[in-house]
């Protein structure tokens, strides 16, 4: 059981940190309501602070962010950013080598022109026709932690960096002497020292309707349009776009992934939302399980699709998961 | 893949309606609890609740682009052996499907030097503008047990939103700089 939580609104969402008693000076019969560790508060006050710097150093909107500051300068010359900006990047270029580009940080300029994403001060790249716009292989990671853009490129890392801040307030709380915590940001969760805790998901079509999933013990991701949706030529459609065929993906369902990480957990969902069908041998690669609500009109429900649920032997639709 | 089941094609199950969990709610402070971990050298909250009149509503809604639903503001001045540290404003935002109760800290000179959510819940909709659903949090305290979503530990899934607060942040800034100048 989690002694106590705060909520803050940061990442464009709300986090919110759950931490129990610190292992030192804490007095296992306090009631979170009343007078609480102070080695807790603390904890979970740095982990706020860590989450609270990756939104400052990766902030698309933001001018002084390390990101647009990448946008503005680092095709001109390279860029040194900071520890944290590093391992984003470089963890999002495994994953686009990996998944052969499907992840694409780089797919910012199509984001700013569907009006998703607002356009950078001084920057051009979204003006141009896309068979001129580089791809996440014109991004150099130098040594001495710079970046290099080999051609103009507009990268936005919303699509990681949330999975990553998660990762790192967990850093913090587990350094700071929490044994059992979590922290979940607007949908980018992750747990440690519990066994494993129950999860629901949102509803595709009704976000407030929630529906129970397969417990969580590590990292966990969902991404959905259903609130992000605009219209374009009168159809529903969510800020996930297939960075090859540039259409975009579709808003009516969500992608929740299951891995040991949030930051892999993040960014696999945009991998599953572009392409379900190949995403597989990423998510065994990763050790991760996607499953992918839709609608279901008929029944008012939902379709669960389940990534485990096929290494059934026999080859039959594993209808014996978690839910059977 | 060949040799194993494309979980693509079909849905390894379909989940009725009926089965799941209606909505959320989550309490993180009381005001009291808020107030002391906003202002932790505070001696004293005295209640200086602004009264908002027309004037204030205009200016408020001129300065911050965001209306006013409220004639009463909840608001403490923090001190600390009488002298001034700052003002307490609770604060309220809600959306189609949320309601979110959360409070700014503002020093002596209006800058903001915290915010706090307190509590955060779900509903499917209409009860939240539903005066006496509202009311049912009123005067609510720590470990009250709101049985709404007592169950569900972990939403994996974006929060409503938080545009809402900051629209309110710049309410409370607006406020300020209306009344407690």
């Amino acid at each position: 059981m989690i002694g106590l939580r705060r909520a803050r609104p940061l990442l464009g969402t709300v986090v919110e940190i759950g931490a129990d008693d610190v292992v030192a000076g804490s007095d296992p019969g306090s009631d979170a309501g009343s007078d609480r560790d102070p080695g807790t508060e603390a904890a979970i006050e740095r982990a706020f602070d860590a989450v609270a710097r990756i939104h400052a150093l990766m902030s698309f909107h933001d001018p002084a962010s390390e990101i647009s500051r990448l946008n503005r300068e680092a095709a001109h010359s390279p860029v040194e950013v900071s520890e944290e900006t590093w391992q984003v990047l470089h963890a999002a270029q495994r994953l686009s080598a990996a998944s052969h580009g499907v992840f694409d940080i780089t797919v910012a300029p199509l984001l700013v022109e569907l009006g998703f994403l607002p356009r950078p001060a001084g920057s051009t790249v979204s003006d141009w026709p896309s068979e001129r716009r580089g791809d996440w292989r014109d991004i150099k990671l130098l040594h001495g932690r710079r970046v290099w853009f080999t051609r103009p490129l507009c990268v936005d890392v919303g699509g990681i960096a949330k999975g990553f801040a998660v990762d790192q307030a967990v850093a913090v709380l587990r350094d700071s002497g929490v044994r059992s915590g979590r922290v979940n940001a607007g949908g980018d969760l992750r747990v440690f020292g519990a066994p494993q805790e129950t999860l629901h998901a949102r509803h595709p079509a009704q976000p407030t309707v929630l529906i129970p999933l397969p417990p969580v013990s590590a990292a966990v991701a969902t991404s959905a349009g259903y609130y992000r949706h605009r219209d374009q030529d009168g159809r529903e459609v969510c800020p996930l776009v297939h960075p090859h065929t540039e259409q975009l993906c579709d808003t009516r369902r969500s992608v929740t992934v299951y891995a040991e990480d949030c930051t892999s957990a993040d960014a696999l969902t945009k991998v599953v939302s572009a392409d379900p069908e190949r995403a597989a041998p990423l998510l065994v690669a990763h050790g991760a399980r996607a499953i992918v609500l839709e609608a279901d009109p008929a029944s008012g429900g939902c379709r669960v699709y389940d990534s485990a649920g096929g290494a059934r032997p026999d080859g039959q639709p594993g209808r014996r998961t978690a839910y059977a | 893949m060949n040799d194993t089941f494309n979980w693509w094609s079909v849905p390894a199950i379909i989940i009725p309606a009926a089965i799941a969990a209606p909505a959320y709610a989550a309490q993180y402070f009381t005001v009291e609890q808020a107030q002391r971990a906003l202002f932790p050298q505070a001696t004293a909250f005295v209640a200086r609740p602004v009264h908002l009149d027309a004037e204030h509503k205009r200016f408020i809604a001129d300065y911050s682009k965001v209306s006013l639903r409220v004639d009463r503001q909840p608001v403490w001045r923090a001190e600390a052996d009488g002298k001034l540290l700052g003002w307490f404003v609770l604060d309220e935002v809600y959306g189609k499907h949320e309601f979110i109760t959360y409070a700014v800290a503002l020093d002596a000179n209006g800058g903001v030097r915290g915010l706090e959510i307190l509590d955060y819940r779900e509903t499917h909709g209409g009860e939240v503008r539903d005066q006496r659903w509202q009311a049912q949090f009123v005067g609510r305290h720590y470990g009250d047990g709101l049985q709404l979503g007592k169950d569900i530990q972990n939403i994996s899934g974006a929060t409503l939103s938080c545009k809402h607060i900051t629209e309110g942040v710049r309410r409370v800034l607006a406020l300020y700089e209306a009344a407690l100048k």
